[in-house]
């Protein structure tokens, strides 16, 4: 004949306190995971702008950052960046250079795409567009989420990357050509994967899409 | 051999400090000390330690700050001595305090780097040639930017034709500093090195002791072609510096 046992009170609390346990830590697992839970989503429908043809939406992981574009300071160089961006071409492009909490880098669009990520070569793509000259502001202020055009070492190498700072960097100001700001989404920005430490990102989160808010 | 190299590579991409005057000036460690001045310089010291160059090979330490501020004055007096247009043509914008400076295992007062207009500054180098060793290293960054208009062989051609110049200027062991008594062609020990180092000798104390010079070309007939050499040559940059 089999006893039944009942459990004895301490037990019970055991048992109830582990499956708390385990609720607690399959939450917050996800939780956790989902980096994107917390940032707030631009709804482009509910937007409006004064100069619409002057806005852009790039989309990444956790949602929409809009940038207005500045042609009034660097005619050239935002004209390039509607040209990439009507085609396309920074659809893709993978953040590859990312500073926690200070600036964030893409637009290599030979060797910096998703689906095409070169390492060896990463920051020396170009676009086949040519190379631009500097339209330096020594009035444009590198503050949180400005837009900046990357080069070379020396001037007048402007291409297709870009970066938009997450502080102000007044170091910037009149040595980088700037091509707007960011209006919305800056925290969004913010949960970029990051190199830890290091300024090349492996595994780096990408632009989804990048497109005119026109033509949205 | 492939995953070795790709090995090698993610272990040296993340082994590059990064933050935004890295980005900048290729310099990790850095931050700023004075960013607004008159002549539009920008001066950074060093927070930590740093290693760059080919094989890592140049290093320098942080700054004391307290070490810094007492030695600034004397910095910015002889920087302000170049305008702004003449810093831009001669691509300078950056300089950056550090202690204890080495190239390769050698002390060194400066290191001028045009390609990223920037001049690293050890604030511990000998107070008696510290003025003066700030002016020698912009030299360097002028002949490094007009290396067409400071040609050393025309320079050279002023010395007597039985002497000959090291073959670089840690190869010998002409390292003095000092002013010579009877200068015979050159101003300090140094001078004797190359011709570049010979030029910039003179070049500093062109800013920091134009009388002396001018007292012993009037005795000594090669320094006086040298000393012509470079105030002719300078002026082609800038008529206002010397």
């Amino acid at each position: 004949m089999i006893k039944t046992i009942k459990a004895s009170k301490s037990e019970k609390i055991l048992f109830i306190f582990l499956i708390c346990l385990s609720i607690f830590a399959f939450t917050s697992f996800f939780l956790l995971k989902n980096k994107c839970l917390f940032v707030e989503k631009n709804n482009l429908s509910k937007l409006k702008f004064n100069k619409p043809n002057n806005i852009a939406v790039m989309n990444v992981e956790c949602g929409n950052v809009i940038i207005e574009l500045y042609p009034d300071i660097s005619p050239k160089a935002v004209e390039r960046f509607k040209i990439l961006i009507e085609q396309k071409m920074y659809d893709g492009s993978a953040f590859y250079k990312v500073s926690e909490n200070t600036f964030v880098q893409a637009g290599d669009i030979e060797y910096g795409n998703i689906n095409n990520l070169d390492y060896s070569k990463i920051g020396s793509g170009k676009s086949g567009l040519g190379l631009l000259k500097s339209e330096l502001s020594n009035d444009f202020k590198f503050t949180e989420g400005s837009v900046g055009f990357a080069r070379a070492t020396e001037f007048d190498t402007e291409d297709s990357e870009f970066f938009i700072t997450l502080k102000e960097i007044p170091i910037y100001q009149g040595e980088y050509t700037p091509i707007g700001k960011v209006v919305y989404g800056l925290d969004i920005l913010t949960k970029i994967k990051t190199g830890n430490k290091a300024i090349y990102v492996l595994r780096p989160d990408y632009i989804k899409t990048f497109r005119m808010f026109n033509s949205n | 051999m492939k995953i070795l190299i790709l090995f090698f590579l993610i272990f040296h991409i993340y082994h590059v400090n990064a933050d935004e005057i890295y980005n900048l000036i290729k310099i990790p460690n850095l931050e700023i000390y004075k960013l607004k001045n008159d002549n539009n310089i920008r001066y950074l010291s060093a927070k930590g330690n740093f290693k760059i160059g080919v094989n890592k090979n140049i290093t320098c330490e942080k700054v004391d700050l307290d070490n810094l501020n007492s030695k600034f004055s004397v910095i910015e007096k002889n920087i302000n001595l170049y305008n702004s247009d003449f810093l831009n043509k001669i691509k300078l914008k950056y300089i950056v305090f550090c202690e204890n400076l080495f190239i390769s295992g050698i002390n060194t007062g400066g290191i001028p780097d045009n390609k990223n207009r920037t001049l690293i500054l050890d604030i511990n180098f000998n107070k008696k040639y510290f003025e003066r060793m700030i002016h020698h290293e912009v030299f360097h960054m002028i002949q490094n930017s007009h290396s067409n208009v400071f040609d050393e062989n025309k320079f050279s051609s002023f010395n007597k034709s039985s002497f000959n110049y090291a073959k670089c200027s840690t190869c010998s062991d002409k390292l003095n500093l000092d002013l010579y008594e009877n200068t015979n062609g050159f101003l300090t020990e140094y001078s004797k090195s190359i011709p570049s180092e010979d030029m910039a000798e003179i070049f500093s104390f062109l800013m920091t002791d134009k009388e002396t010079i001018e007292d012993r070309i009037s005795s000594d007939k090669i320094l006086n072609n040298k000393v012509n050499f470079i105030k002719l040559n300078l002026a082609k940059i800038d008529k206002n510096i010397l």
